[in-house]
């Protein structure tokens, strides 16, 4: 049972995982939660659905439409609010208050389009299992498992080897001394958030495989938003570990105790972290964080 | 000046004949409102409701209307599924659209709080499947004289699974699974534990989850190491319960999944994809009886959507309401009430409704239903068995 949890556990992390690493690399640049960043889930699968399903599309051609989707919106998100917000000089506060009512109007106009109907992918996997060790694994969570490895193993590496990646981590340092050393900032975030906007893509086609998409499943990116908080704001690996360790207490929690008291224990996590080591499990810096 | 201000008057006075005279045709339309989900996460079902009621008006005014030749009219409102949306939906159907009768919900959480709004204003309110007690009698015990309902009690559910699970399925080792805080889910888990305890039944494991989830494998675990033969899964949301028996059968669990109403969705065999193949779930007689179906698929020819039962009910409510206004000879809100509680039977396509003045809560026949894979793959339900109605 032990086994069955910790896989069932690290399955559910890795859909956190996702959205988590979203939330951190923007926070890391523009020191603010996106609070829209589980709608672009949401909308990504929903622009996937519309191919797979109504124009008729190859599903993997929908998924990467979906994925490309999510990562224009999330685009054209900051160089039309952010950006501008930005651009005021505006307090970070108001970047948030803008992805707040972000989140409201994407949720209200997919219920109006597509209405509150659960929807699913006509294309679907079979009902099939793996054992491992008594333990038993979906198809649908083995792939899911394997394509996010790569996926975070990927953003590891783009981060950590890439120019685009010396370049993110030099704005989130210090933004006005990458300014003067060169780097394109606005740019640079713009490449970001297409970056997080195809990672939650990513997520939400994932999720809506798994269950099903709906108008409010963006509602998951809040206990992504704790696994950012949990790993420390702005820093990917972070994110990554808080996700997989948010996951597992939340079915361990399940398993054990009781499913009633789930998210009593993820928010008492993330207080008793807070209180212990406001700066997360890898974060550096907590002046002025969320 | 002076031509102007006649104008002026001339203009006011034509608007006011016309007023006048659209109040007068109007007089001879009988407004009947519906209240259910229309925008949300169950509007399958509220929309089903909604589609089988404007049809139910379709067919008796073209077959005549009531009272000697008045239409009737449906005006739908969406209550969101949500009780503070329903009730306000109520108020203004009631006081700014002079409805005489309203259908809907299909939530007891709606219509608990609706039955007070429909005693204060004096209209009468059909529940559809809303089957908590307390949405025609009060925590008092007393009667909600203008609330109704089309539907068998959570008890009464809850007790026919419990019974049938041992009594005809012959199982003694159950496990049962509810939503933790769900009204519906939680009563009728309650009654399904009493009736399967006391025919013998043992329950080996309780596990809930909180409204929304779409993750059970931890408590799945936990259900699978105590090895019960049967699972009491009392879910209403098909989404939930499909992926439920999906991740149930990929975690190698093969017992029964066995139901209530809340399973009875066209949807949910298709969710399944399968994974509910022999399990079984207890509702209304409805789609098993061909007229019903045939209504049904009418309605999903003509609207769209799937085969729900809350089409019937929405059916159902509207002829119901055009009986009792025949046999009351009235329009008036008062006069109907009446004359819905002095219905002692009702003939449905949702099946037999036997009235009772004194709660305003039917009993009725129910019919078993089990998921089958045909051989060109489709997932269908089927009825298998009727249990008859137990009126003492």
């Amino acid at each position: 049972m032990f086994l069955q949890q910790l896989i069932t556990g690290i399955s559910i992390g890795g859909i956190y995982a996702l959205l988590a690493t979203g939330y951190s690399l923007i926070y890391s640049l523009l020191d603010f939660s996106n609070w829209a960043h589980g709608e672009f889930a949401m909308l990504g699968a929903y622009v996937a659905i519309v191919f797979a399903n109504m124009v008729g599309v190859p599903f993997l051609i929908a998924a990467v439409l979906g994925v490309c989707g999510a990562a224009l919106i999330s685009f054209f998100c900051e160089k039309v609010v952010y950006r501008h917000i930005r651009s005021t000089g505006a307090p970070n506060m108001f970047l948030m208050i803008g992805a707040m009512g972000m989140s409201t109007i994407f949720q209200q106009v997919a219920n109006l389009v597509f209405t509150g109907q659960y929807r699913s992918f006509k294309f679907k996997l079979p009902v099939n299992t793996i054992e491992i060790a008594g333990a038993y694994l979906g198809v649908l969570d083995l792939i899911s498992l394997v394509l996010t490895a790569v996926i975070l193993v990927f953003l590891m590496y783009l981060i950590n080897k890439t120019k685009f990646g010396l370049n993110v981590r030099a704005i989130a340092c210090n933004a006005y001394a990458a300014r003067v050393l060169g780097v394109r900032v606005d740019r640079s975030i713009a490449s970001v958030f297409l970056l997080a906007g195809s990672l939650a893509g990513v997520a939400g086609i994932l999720y809506g495989m798994k269950y099903n998409v709906f108008p409010t499943m963006g509602n998951i990116g809040l206990k992504a938003f704790v696994a950012s908080v949990v790993g420390g704001l702005g820093s990917v690996p972070g994110a990554i570990v808080g996700s997989l360790l948010l996951g597992v207490l939340e079915t361990f929690v399940s398993g054990y105790v009781s499913s009633s008291l789930r998210d009593f224990f993820s928010f008492a996590l993330l207080i008793v972290l807070l209180l212990v080591k406001p700066s997360g499990l890898f974060g550096v810096d907590v002046q002025d964080k969320a | 000046m002076k031509k102007a201000l006649c104008l002026t008057l001339a203009l006011v006075m034509i608007f006011a004949l016309a007023v006048s005279g659209m109040a007068y045709a109007e007089e001879d339309t009988i407004k009947i409102g519906y209240i259910g989900d229309l925008s949300q996460g169950t509007a399958l079902w509220g929309n089903a409701g909604k589609f089988g009621a404007m049809e139910a008006i379709e067919e008796i005014n073209a077959a005549g209307g009531v009272l000697g030749g008045k239409k009737l009219e449906l005006v739908p409102m969406d209550g969101k599924g949500d009780s503070a949306d329903s009730v306000n939906a109520l108020r203004k159907l009631i006081t700014d659209n002079g409805i005489v009768a309203e259908i809907g919900t299909n939530f007891s959480s709606c219509n608990i709080p609706m039955a007070s709004v429909a005693d204060e204003l004096k209209v009468p309110i059909i529940g559809t499947a809303a089957s908590n007690e307390l949405v025609t009698i009060d925590e008092q015990g007393k009667l909600h004289p203008y609330s109704f309902r089309m539907c068998f009690l959570d008890a009464y559910i809850g007790t026919v699974v419990g019974t049938y699970a041992t009594k005809d399925l012959g199982f003694t080792k159950g496990a049962l699974f509810t939503i933790n805080g769900d009204t519906n889910s939680e009563a009728v888990g309650q009654f399904i534990e009493d009736a399967f305890l006391a025919n013998g039944g043992e329950l080996v494991a309780k596990e809930q989850c909180q409204a929304g989830d779409r993750e059970f494998r931890a408590q799945l675990a936990k259900i699978k190491r105590a090895d019960p033969e049967v699972i009491f899964v009392v879910m209403n949301d098909y989404a939930m319960n499909a992926t439920f028996a999906k991740q149930a059968r990929e975690m190698d669990i093969k017992c029964m999944l066995l139901g209530h109403d809340g399973w009875d969705s066209d949807q949910l065999a298709e969710e399944a994809q399968g994974a509910l193949d022999g399990c079984q779930f207890v509702s209304r007689i409805g789609f098993a009886m061909p007229e019903a179906r045939e209504f049904g698929e009418k309605i999903v020819a003509k609207y769209g959507g799937t085969l729900e039962t809350e089409c019937l009910f929405g059916r159902d409510g509207v002829y119901w309401i055009a009986d009792a206004i025949e046999r009351a000879g009235s329009a008036d809100p008062t006069a109907i009430r009446d004359a819905l509680e002095a219905t002692d039977v009702y003939n449905g396509l949702i099946g037999q409704l036997v009235m009772n003045a004194e709660t305003h809560n039917p009993v009725m026949a129910c019919e078993v239903f089990e998921f089958q894979t045909n051989a060109d793959g489709t997932h269908v339900k089927v009825p298998v068995k009727t249990v008859e109605a137990v009126t003492d």
